[in-house]
């Protein structure tokens, strides 16, 4: 009781406020779907949700290799869109930095793509690549490129392509402007010092601008690696997971489980198992990330 | 959306009202002044349509409506699974699908008792039967779906055409009467990457419903009497085969595996298919010049009939259903009644649904004569006739969670990824697990 009058309790009174709020968005639907992974909550039973089975859902996992699969395969997705988007994303702000006549209208222009909700972007790419009407396999077949429709969401290569290939469009848009917001805080004088000291472009760029650009690019990359979760909407519409599976990724595969088949105990103990991932992902920047900045600390 | 719903809604009832005026004479549809009704319907310009009928039953009851919530049918169905959840069930009336119905357990009444036997005696039998769960009737069904064969007249009438199948099949080219019929036209009419022979729904319960009316037409079927899954049959690999067969011989889009109804719809108005086994509700934009490439070459036939001598017969319907939780069931149940009367029924079918109610048929044909649509004035007689074998999907809470052990199996061996019979018994497998979960079938 002491300690709530005293000076020292201040800063925790302010807070108190703020970490209600966050206890009560936050810690407690996280509660809330922990119990539930340790039931067979079906949503359209709510009685279940008091029915303890212990770890069945998690140990029914363990064997399930469609989930692994998918595990594996969002794994694979997250790795190669986040590093094809980084990579395409520099390559863009780089020449945007560049323009000094219309940049402003270019980084417009630039952001369309990240307007566009997921299931649009979803149900654009399933029309442009569909196999018999869609625009491509068309301007194909009338330049005499093909004479077989090409399957681009059947075949198992392709359809995955395909997906990384939406994804990618839709969002390199953000790495472009986050790195391009980094090369435009860049100081000028350690390129130009670099520069008189005879360095070339491409070493000004592997020394100076990309160290100063890596805690920008792995912020980017953390808060991407997260959100690229919202591919979900756009893989529901392209192919929902199939032909067999072939493009089933965790969010299909929960949002199956726990919506239509109503399983939200089952789903919520695969959405805990996924949760993992996100920590890797999440450790495995936030860790860059702090190497980067200590880095350039040394180097000013 | 509701707002725009009733403002549509009120714009439209004076255009209306020459459609009312004997349906409301034999049931009687109570006063309810002052009281709100609230409503979840589904949402969509195809079904919106009907709503503009709402003012009037306002005005004949003196109750209002609230539309709480419009959306599609996968979003209104992941809604009401949350309100049940949650507890929330604040609304009277909700559509809903013979489908997805067994799923909502006691959430519906039986409406049985507050409706009267002659004015039930009204709906299509079997229709009105399948909206039963248990016994139960939770559902009062507002438009039938079956399928049945579309063709283009053109390619059976075609001299050169006529000629060859008879040579290779020995028989006439007529509209296929058998599933190996259908497989044969399909394939032969095949010229891709113009011409298909057909396109079937490659996903999600789309996928299953087709397998299953072939496994049933085949004289097999999902489950047994005690709820084991038995589509593993022979008759279910022979089903399963007549998918792989036309995919194979690439009488099929290879994306079809991928393919909704939408794409199916969109191929076969494009001229890119040669039959199309599907749903009454794209008559009207097939034979819709200004949308379609095949309004003047249009044919309609029953579904092919399968090894057992049956069609298949699937079959669902789109409902209205009263909530338990309602404080006004009465004022429900009428508006319910109201929305599928004659004069409702009547505005579904001209806008090409499948009505439910008996005298609408002839009536709407006459109305398509009149009205110079040919086309549809055809057609129902054939749907109509194809509702003696009408069958839903088996009437249980699991069907759908059994639908998704089952689709991608389908998938896995019409691309060749397993053989017919490896794959059908892992999904039996996977079905036979949910239902011994479900406790209707003992371990």
């Amino acid at each position: 009781m002491n300690f709530l009058r005293s000076p020292r309790a201040i800063p925790y009174l302010l807070l108190l406020p703020a970490i209600l709020v966050i206890l009560a968005v936050i810690l407690l639907p996280l509660l809330v779907s922990l119990w539930s992974s340790l039931t067979p909550y079906v949503l359209t039973r709510p009685a279940s949700l008091y029915q303890f089975v212990g770890f069945r859902n998690y140990e029914r996992l363990w064997g399930n290799s469609d989930f692994w699969w998918a595990f594996l395969r969002t794994l694979v997705f997250v790795t190669v869109a986040l590093n094809l988007e980084m990579v395409l994303g520099l390559g863009l702000a780089m020449l945007v930095n560049q323009i000094t006549w219309g940049q402003r209208t270019i980084r417009t222009i630039m952001m369309f793509p990240m307007m566009f909700s997921p299931i649009l972007v979803g149900f654009l790419f399933k029309y442009l690549l569909n196999d018999s009407i869609g625009f491509v396999n068309n301007a194909l077949y009338s330049l005499g490129l093909i004479t077989d429709p090409v399957p681009w969401l059947v075949d198992g290569t392709l359809a995955n392509l395909s997906i990384i290939a939406a994804e990618v469009w839709m969002s390199t848009s953000v790495f472009a402007i986050l790195l391009l917001a980094g090369l435009m805080a860049i100081p000028a004088e350690p390129l130009e010092a670099a520069r008189v000291d005879g360095c070339n472009g491409w070493q000004v760029f592997r020394h100076v601008t990309l160290p100063f650009l890596m805690p920008f690019i792995y912020i980017a990359m953390t808060i991407r690696s997260l959100d690229v979760a919202r591919a979900y909407d756009m893989i529901r519409i392209m192919t929902n997971g199939g032909p067999a599976g072939r493009t089933e990724m965790l969010w299909t595969l929960i949002a199956r489980v726990g919506y239509q088949n109503s399983q939200m105990g089952s789903a919520n103990a695969m959405g805990y198992v996924s949760i993992l991932l996100s920590i890797i992902f999440t450790f495995y920047f936030y860790r860059k990330l702090a190497d980067a900045r200590a880095f350039m600390g040394g180097a000013q | 959306m509701a707002k725009r719903i009733l403002v549509t809604a009120l714009l439209a009832a004076g255009a209306l009202t020459g459609l009312t005026g004997l349906a409301h004479a034999d049931f009687d549809y109570g006063k309810f002044p002052g009281y709100t009704l609230k409503v979840k319907l589904i949402g969509g310009t195809q079904y919106e349509h009907l709503y503009t009928r709402i003012p009037e039953w306002e005005k004949l009851t003196g109750a209002k409506v609230d539309i709480v919530s419009s959306k599609n049918y996968f979003d209104l169905d992941k809604e009401i699974k949350q309100d049940i959840a949650s507890g929330q069930i604040t609304y009277c009336l909700a559509s809903n699908h013979t489908s997805f119905a067994p799923q909502y357990g006691d959430m519906y009444i039986d409406m049985k008792p507050l409706i009267p036997a002659d004015e039930l005696a009204k709906y299509v039998p079997g229709t009105l039967a399948a909206s039963e769960i248990d016994g139960k009737l939770v559902q009062l069904p507002r438009v039938t779906d079956i399928s049945n064969i579309y063709y283009r007249k053109s390619l059976y009438a075609d001299k050169a055409n006529q000629a060859a199948y008879k040579a290779k099949f020995g028989k006439d080219l007529a509209p296929p009467e058998t599933y190996d019929d259908l497989k044969n036209q399909i394939i032969f009419f095949a010229k891709p990457p113009n011409l298909y022979g057909t396109a079937f729904a490659g996903k999600d319960e789309g996928a299953t419903g087709r397998f299953m009316e072939i496994l049933r037409a085949n004289g097999g079927d999902m489950f047994d009497k005690n709820w084991k899954p038995t589509f593993n049959s022979p008759e279910g690999v022979a089903a399963l085969q007549w998918f792989k067969d036309i995919y194979d011989a690439k009488a099929v889009p290879a994306g079809t595996v991928n393919y909704g109804w939408d794409e199916i719809g969109q191929a076969m108005a494009a001229g890119q298919l040669a039959v199309d086994l599907d749903w009454p509700g794209f008559a009207g934009f097939y034979s819709d010049p200004t949308k379609s490439k095949i309004a003047d070459d249009l044919g309609f036939a029953e579904a092919p009939v399968g090894t057992s001598g049956h069609h298949g017969g699937w079959s669902g319907s789109h409902s209205f259903s009263v909530t338990s939780a309602c404080d006004n069931k009465p004022a429900a149940v009428s508006l319910a009644v109201f929305l599928t009367n004659d004069d409702s029924e009547m505005m579904e079918a001209q806008a090409g649904n499948m009505p439910t109610r008996s005298a609408v048929f002839d009536k709407v044909v006459k109305w398509f004569k009149a009205n110079k649509k040919p086309a549809l004035a055809a057609m129902y007689p054939i749907w109509e006739k194809s509702l003696d074998e009408a069958r839903t999907p088996p009437l249980i809470p699991q069907w759908i969670e059994v639908s998704n052990v089952v689709w991608p199996q389908l998938q896995a061996a019409i691309v060749g990824q397993t053989d017919p019979k490896t794959a059908l018994d892992k999904a039996a497998a996977d079905a036979t697990q949910i239902m011994q979960d479900a406790g209707l079938l003992k371990q």
